[in-house]
């Protein structure tokens, strides 16, 4: 294949977000990486389920998988677990990776696929009209709360980095330099990569805008080892009403590659299994 | 000929250690054996038992009668000997006060073999001197079993029990006859690790599951073959889980299943409808147990075929299958596979609990080469075009794999277009919709007339599926050797959906009755056949104990509905 280009990832699905929503710069941002990867669309495997941000595995061309809502992080590893030679990204709102999925996002982490996981944090339910998300701030009034949210809300980051999640950033994409560096990284980590991305939502959120995150983000330099479980957990942790933006954390503890594993190999492949099942039942004798 | 011998005490006993040593015994002297296991939902203490039915010719059903009791304790002792028929023997671990029993005790026998651990195979080797097996055959499985000391002390606690025995001279006392030529193709197997083996032949390469009884044999065995055989077996965190792995590993190529009981299914059934939307071929193994809720979770049932029928919401193809036997569960999870990935669709293997846990000497199964109905990454490199919901005139589109050509292959659980893009157009959803209905008729044109026997067709008709299947024809055979002429017929389902049309079959079209047998409250087959075939079924006969029918309750119940009905 010639060498790739945007033009490789671009499709004509119409896009059924809000004008002005986060969504748009993340596709944009997501086509561009994957092209600096030098990634041609058929080595590229995107995983969704529903809501607003998972629609976005229709909006460039790859192979895709849009399943069910909170599920897709377990569909995706088995995907890779099976492809192995596929680039497996997923895409989950917050609502869909910390709510309905978050059991799977627990297990995830442990079990150490190589996959990236993508979540589209806009602190709100965006398709269905602006309820409570599992990081909607304490207090917050939103429909379904009329008095204000009673839960406190989420620190996703932090439980990531204590679960010694392989790889934790946040990005956002009104920084889409660092965005497209970050997002590099996470998906070229050989193990479970968890990406943060900040997302204002135009339409029902109207305290995470552009300009607030643009007055409280900051990049972590390079004081900051991303080796560093405790350090990480500081920053996480941090009351200070800053955002931080970058790698916070990360190990090279091995992923779980079925492939290659002793005697599993490709498990698209379906050997004759007659010699082998032979033997097998010679222990049943 | 048979002889029924139950080996009851405490759980964690060994019960299930004699049964399994005296199985694989009775397959080297080319007997027949059906063992089920009678167990409580506990590791430690309580009643179970193993129940050894032992024969000349094959046996597949459970039966009330108990010609032989090993009780390892007091308990089992007591709760057991009165059933142990006229002439039939009973061996304690100890002597127990106003309980006869033979002057020879278990523990005794395993004390001077030097481990009471060894009290298994004194109970295993006291059933086999009995049935007049050459001592050898057991020497043999316990050579394979175990090494060094233990195997030691195991051999002594055979000879010790073999002496015992003879000294009584109860050796042969209930001796089988074989008339078999040398047993090499034979297998001791259980359910379980039927369905696991026939699941490998059908080409499996990838199961997620969570551990549920009576399902977990299956993983347990598949996950210890992950090396020789070459696939892998994912716990998943729960069965939300399992069931959305299975759907991401069909998609990316692996022959994928997935084994739970009705509760853990039930948890699935969303995933169930993601299969029957992105058509993605799935094997899902529902092995029953008495419901509602946690029900009896070591106890067996037959309740749950409406559940799988109906699970997942929306219309879309499924097939349901239910192995009658061990043997059967091998072929019919196999042939699972090939169904899932012709029709691209779910396709359910129904068991339960009598069968997953237990245990029968089968005839080693031909392994028939794996046919892949997905395109070959030549096979879409071809193509010009690749559309994954091409319509087509079956419903079945061609399935090719992500990453294996140039094309992509894109699914989504909203109605998507032919390139898999969600839609909201109204031509095209209807277009999609009709062409998974044309899958559901060309699966039901497929669908194999059930067997029948073909008596008299005026006669009543007594309908049986499943693991309850064997015990139901063994008892119909005994109302007829009783008649000295047939009384019923019998039609046996394996396959109970999509069901073709019965009236093709004089004997259910003519039958004076017809008369369901399944473990439940009836509302299961016979409901289904009431409302597919438009006739009435006459009765239903269910059980609610969680206890698997016996020849002799079901003999006596039949015979009250077909010449009392």
């Amino acid at each position: 294949m010639a060498d790739v280009t945007l033009e490789h990832y671009k499709n004509d699905v119409e896009r059924a977000w809000c004008p002005g929503c986060g969504n748009f710069g993340i596709l944009n941002l997501l086509q561009k990486t994957l092209v600096s990867l030098g990634l041609p669309p058929q080595r590229v495997l995107l995983c969704s389920g529903i809501g607003q941000a998972p629609k976005i595995v229709h909006y460039l061309q790859a192979n895709a998988f849009d399943g069910l809502h909170g599920r897709e992080l377990a569909s995706a590893q088995a995907a890779k677990m099976v492809a192995d030679d596929l680039t497996v990204i997923v895409h989950a709102g917050d609502g869909g990776a910390y709510g309905e999925g978050g059991n799977h996002f627990l297990h995830a982490m442990r079990r150490n696929v190589d996959v990236t996981f993508v979540v589209h944090d806009n602190h709100i339910y965006g398709l269905t009209k602006g309820q409570a998300s599992p990081t909607t701030e304490q207090g917050q009034k939103v429909a379904v709360h009329p008095d204000g949210v009673t839960a406190l809300p989420m620190n996703p980051l932090a439980l990531a980095i204590s679960q010694s999640c392989s790889f934790v950033a946040q990005i956002i994409p009104s920084r889409p330099d660092h965005f497209q560096q970050v997002l590099s990284e996470a998906i070229r980590h050989p193990g479970f990569s968890y990406v943060n991305v900040l997302q204002p939502c135009v339409s029902w959120d109207f305290i995470h805008t552009y300009q607030y995150y643009q007055k409280h983000c900051y990049v972590l330099d390079e004081t900051h080892d991303p080796y560093n479980q405790q350090q990480a957990l500081s920053v996480a942790l941090a009351a200070d009403g800053r955002i931080p933006l970058g790698i916070l954390y990360r190990n090279d503890r091995p992923a779980l590659r079925p492939r290659e594993v002793p005697g599993v190999g490709d498990l698209r492949a379906c050997p004759d299994r007659a010699p082998r099942l032979q033997r097998v039942f010679d222990r049943f004798r | 000929m048979d002889i029924s011998i139950r080996i009851a005490g405490a759980a964690g006993q060994g019960m299930q250690t004699a049964a399994e040593v005296l199985g694989r015994t009775l397959a080297r002297a080319g007997l027949h054996a059906f063992i089920h296991q009678d167990i409580e939902s506990r590791i430690r203490g309580g009643i179970n038992f193993s129940q050894v039915r032992a024969g000349s010719a094959p046996v597949f059903a459970p039966t009330d009668r108990v010609d032989v009791l090993l009780a390892f304790t007091p308990e089992s002792l007591r709760a057991f000997a009165a059933q142990a028929a006229s002439g039939g023997l009973v061996f304690a671990a100890a002597p127990v006060q106003d309980v006869s029993a033979q002057p020879v005790h278990l523990g005794d026998i395993a004390r001077a073999a030097g481990n009471e651990k060894t009290v298994s195979t004194v109970a295993a080797a006291i059933a086999a001197c009995l049935l007049g097996v050459d001592e050898a055959r057991m020497a043999e499985v316990l050579e394979r079993r175990f090494s060094g000391a233990v195997l030691e002390a195991n051999r002594k606690a055979l000879s010790l029990s073999y002496e015992a025995l003879r000294a009584q001279g109860l050796e042969g006392r209930f001796r089988l006859e074989t008339f078999e030529k040398a047993p090499e193709g034979r297998l001791f197997v259980s359910g379980a690790q039927a369905a696991a083996l026939g699941a490998l032949a059908g080409g499996c390469t990838f199961m997620a599951a969570y551990p549920m009884s009576p399902a977990t044999g299956i993983m347990a065995q598949l996950a210890e073959l992950t090396h020789e055989c070459g696939l892998w077996v994912e716990q998943a965190e729960d069965e939300i889980a399992a069931i959305n792995m299975v759907a991401g590993a069909s998609y990316a190529g692996a022959r994928a299943m997935t084994a739970t009981s009705g509760g853990g299914f039930a948890l699935m059934t969303e995933g169930v409808s993601l299969l029957g939307m992105i058509e993605s071929p799935a094997v899902i193994v529902v092995a029953q147990r008495p419901g509602p809720a946690t029900g009896l979770p070591t106890r067996t049932a037959q309740g749950d075929l409406r559940l799988v029928l109906h699970a997942g919401h929306g219309q879309f193809a499924r097939v349901i299958l239910a192995p009658r036997t061990i043997a059967e569960a091998f072929e019919v999870t196999a042939r699972a596979f090939d169904l899932a990935e012709r029709f691209q669709i779910p396709a359910f293997v129904l068991t339960d609990q009598l069968l997953q846990d237990g245990q029968s000497i089968v005839e080693e199964w031909p392994i028939p080469p794996v046919r892949r109905c997905v395109l070959s990454g030549e096979e879409a490199e071809r193509l010009e075009h690749y559309e994954r919901y091409a319509l087509t005139e079956n419903g079945i589109s061609p399935m090719a794999l992500p990453g294996a050509s140039r094309h992509l292959v894109v699914v989504d659980s909203d109605e998507h277009d032919t390139a898999g893009h969600l839609t909201e157009d109204a031509a095209l959803s209807r277009a999609m919709a009709e062409k998974r209905l044309r899958k559901m008729a060309t699966l039901a044109a497929e669908a194999p007339l059930p067997e029948c026997t073909q008596h008299d067709p005026a006669l009543p008709l007594v309908i049986a599926w499943g693991s309850s299947a064997p015990a139901v024809a063994e008892a119909i055979a005994m109302l007829a050797a009783e008649a000295g002429r047939p009384v019923c017929n019998l039609l046996q389902f394996v396959q109970l959906w999509p069901l073709p049309d019965l009236s093709r079959i004089p004997a259910f079209a003519s039958a004076s009755r017809r008369i369901v047998v399944e473990h439940g409250v009836g509302d299961g087959l016979a409901g289904l056949i009431a409302q597919t075939q438009i006739v009435r079924v006459d009765a239903a006969i269910g059980k609610l104990d969680g206890r698997p029918f016996t020849v002799e309750e079901l003999a006596q119940r039949i015979r009250k509905e077909v010449f009392h009905g």
